[in-house]
């Protein structure tokens, strides 16, 4: 009993907290951004993967690993502001806006994965982790970079609630996120709320992109291979809310990786869906409200 | 007087069938393949394109699953001729029926949700089904499916071979326009003004004392039933199945064709998605990053047209019969 805890339970509990971790940050910027701008950001998984790539290149031009992950979120921020003006404020006024959204990043995120074959190939690239080895605690093998990759995307989510919840940035975007034109009169602008929002929500994909392609590696359809989980996560936690994502993030895939000793690997993503669906079923809004509750 | 819309409707309804005829002339005379079986692929996928369209266009509902049901067409097809029977009519009646129920049992599911949960709750569906159909070994997994039989088609009459390009490009485009043509005729039921009303506003149509529910459930229905009859046909074409059917950049592509055609118009997303294959085609000459060029034009007509290309068909006639009756 307790062998099958320590060599099997435990070490997928641990591989699932540290893709939880990685989900979690995807569907934090995900959320974020639907409950503010209403926009379900169908290029979410491209942004990851940008990160991906970015981290790749900055590595191979011999920028230290510590300094990337500062850069990548500010490489992507003026691009996610620059998509944000130049493209979704165009249709945001439109009646049909959730689709024509919807259908605007879906377009965006199809020429990005094409740009990322051209430029870096359709084949996985690896990046190497910066700590290698890992210790043992308990008799349990912990490599270093995942537990590391845990305690930094725990203190990123724990960043982001902060910023969002004690921030006067976090007061303007929940209040933008509450009533638009209330905001507005107050001398919010608005606008220029919504593209920062945007952009910050991208820039954390590309960050847990960076953070996660030396174990996951890079490649130019890893985006849509994870926006499934993060949108299931995200639908679970209720859409805009950050509280469900992070928790729908960390149980769903603990449910994967544990069913996943039970059931054959390949069914755990039915699995979860069907999660999903029940959710979908019993409590559209998911489990949390939106952005405005908390 | 007709209006400018319904007029470029038709000037695309007759273009297309136009088309279908001297390509068939020519593949005859020419014993030309290349053409009529890339002809014959795009009128597939734009039977696809339309099932997206009557969700979309007529009941606005955005649909990111369709290759489910796509998908679900060409195995079964595929199953049903080589293990079954090699019969056309019997794999379609088949095709028909069970895509019919798959289309109901699943509209409890997709439809308990609205607008963008609707979407993604199609796009999960799909995306498990595609995951199932990948890893299941008896589907060929992986691999797919290859060596569909040649298909001997029985009219009373006659009989086409599945293996001559311009005959089974005529079948396909007649069994298309059967189903453009029921649908074209569902618009002007009034189960087609029950559609336009829950697009329009789906909660009015409560105050009027109409129930939206089983006019979208009858939508959702026909639509599965049109993605799984194009599917039943691919097989036939190319003689294998694999599971890229039913993986998201063919729901995607049916998205994007249906939108750059003409949402709402029904012929836009056959023309938009004949135009699209044979532009992949030509472009795939020198470059596989089509993908590149096509998003880019999606992404414009979705900002500046959001109704395709009969759209700016229909405002220029209008602008045209503006200017003649001044």
């Amino acid at each position: 009993m307790i062998e099958y805890l320590q060599f099997i339970l435990a070490p997928q509990v641990v591989n699932g907290l540290s893709l939880g971790m990685a989900v979690v940050l995807m569907a934090l910027g995900l959320t974020i951004i639907f409950g503010l701008l209403d926009v379900i950001n169908m290029s979410h998984g491209e942004f990851y993967a940008a990160g991906a790539f970015a981290s790749v290149s900055l590595l191979a031009i011999g920028v230290p690993f510590w300094l990337m992950l500062l850069l990548v979120p500010l490489i992507l921020l003026p691009i996610g502001f620059l998509m944000e003006v130049a493209l979704i404020q165009r249709v945001y006024h439109h009646k049909d806006r959730h689709i024509l959204t919807l259908l605007l990043t879906f377009g965006v995120a199809t020429v990005l994965e094409d740009v990322y074959k051209l430029i870096w190939g359709p084949n996985p690239i690896r990046p190497e982790a910066p700590i290698g080895g890992a210790i043992e605690f308990l008799g349990l093998i912990l490599p270093n970079y995942r537990l590391f990759l845990m305690a930094f995307g725990g203190l990123l989510i724990v960043g982001v609630m902060w910023l969002i919840y004690k921030t006067s940035f976090g007061a303007i975007v929940r209040a933008a996120a509450f009533d638009r034109d209330m905001s507005a009169s107050l001398g919010i602008s608005v606008k220029r709320v919504y593209a920062l929002t945007f952009s910050f929500g991208v820039a954390i994909a590309g960050l847990s992109g960076a953070l996660l392609a030396p174990i996951y590696s890079a490649f130019p359809t890893m985006g849509k291979d994870f926006i499934l989980l993060a949108f299931t996560v995200v639908i679970v936690g209720g859409l805009g809310s950050i509280k469900g994502a992070v928790i729908a993030g960390l149980l769903l895939t603990q449910v994967q990786a544990i069913s996943s000793l039970y059931i054959p690997p390949v069914w755990t993503e039915p699995l979860v869906f069907t999660v999903m669906v029940l959710v979908l079923m019993f409590k559209p809004a998911g489990l949390f409200g939106g952005l405005k509750n908390g | 007087m007709v209006s400018a819309e319904k007029r470029a409707i038709r000037i695309v309804e007759i273009s297309l069938l136009v088309a279908s005829i001297l390509l068939f002339i020519f593949a005859e005379i020419t014993g030309d393949t290349f053409y009529s079986r890339l002809a014959t692929e795009a009128l597939i996928f734009g039977g696809l394109a339309l099932s997206v369209d009557l969700l979309l266009g007529l009941v606005g509902l955005l649909s990111l699953g369709q290759a489910f049901y796509f998908g679900f067409g060409a195995y079964l097809s595929a199953v049903m001729l080589k293990q079954v029977a090699p019969s056309f009519w019997l794999t379609m009646l088949v095709v028909l029926v069970t895509s019919a129920l798959l289309g109901w049992v699943t509209s409890y599911i997709a439809l308990r949700s609205r607008g963008v949960y609707f979407a993604l709750i199609t796009f999960g569906l799909a995306q498990v089904a595609a995951k199932v159909v990948y890893n299941t070994r008896a589907l060929g997994a992986s691999d797919g499916m290859i060596g569909v039989p040649i298909l001997q088609i029985d009219f009373l009459f006659f009989r086409l071979d599945s293996s001559d390009p311009g005959q089974f490009f005529l079948l396909v485009f007649a069994v298309i326009a059967l189903m453009y043509g029921v649908l074209r005729y569902i618009t002007h039921t009034p189960m087609g003004a029950i559609w336009h009303g829950i697009r329009s506003n789906e909660n009015r149509l409560a105050y009027v004392g109409f129930k939206s529910k089983g006019p979208k459930q009858v939508a959702f229905v026909i639509a599965a039933v049109i993605a799984a009859v194009s599917g039943a046909l691919y097989p036939m074409l190319r003689g294998f199945v694999s599971p890229e059917l039913l993986f998201f950049s063919v729901s995607g592509n049916a998205v994007v064709t249906a939108v750059l055609g003409g949402v709402g118009s029904l012929v836009g997303p056959l023309l938009g998605s004949v135009l699209l294959t044979f532009f992949k085609s030509v472009i795939g000459t020198w470059t596989v990053h089509h993908h590149i060029i096509i998003g880019t034009a999606f992404v414009i007509v979705v900002i500046f047209a959001p109704r395709g290309i009969l759209g700016a068909l229909s405002k220029r006639l209008a602008s045209g019969s503006d200017r003649k009756g001044e």
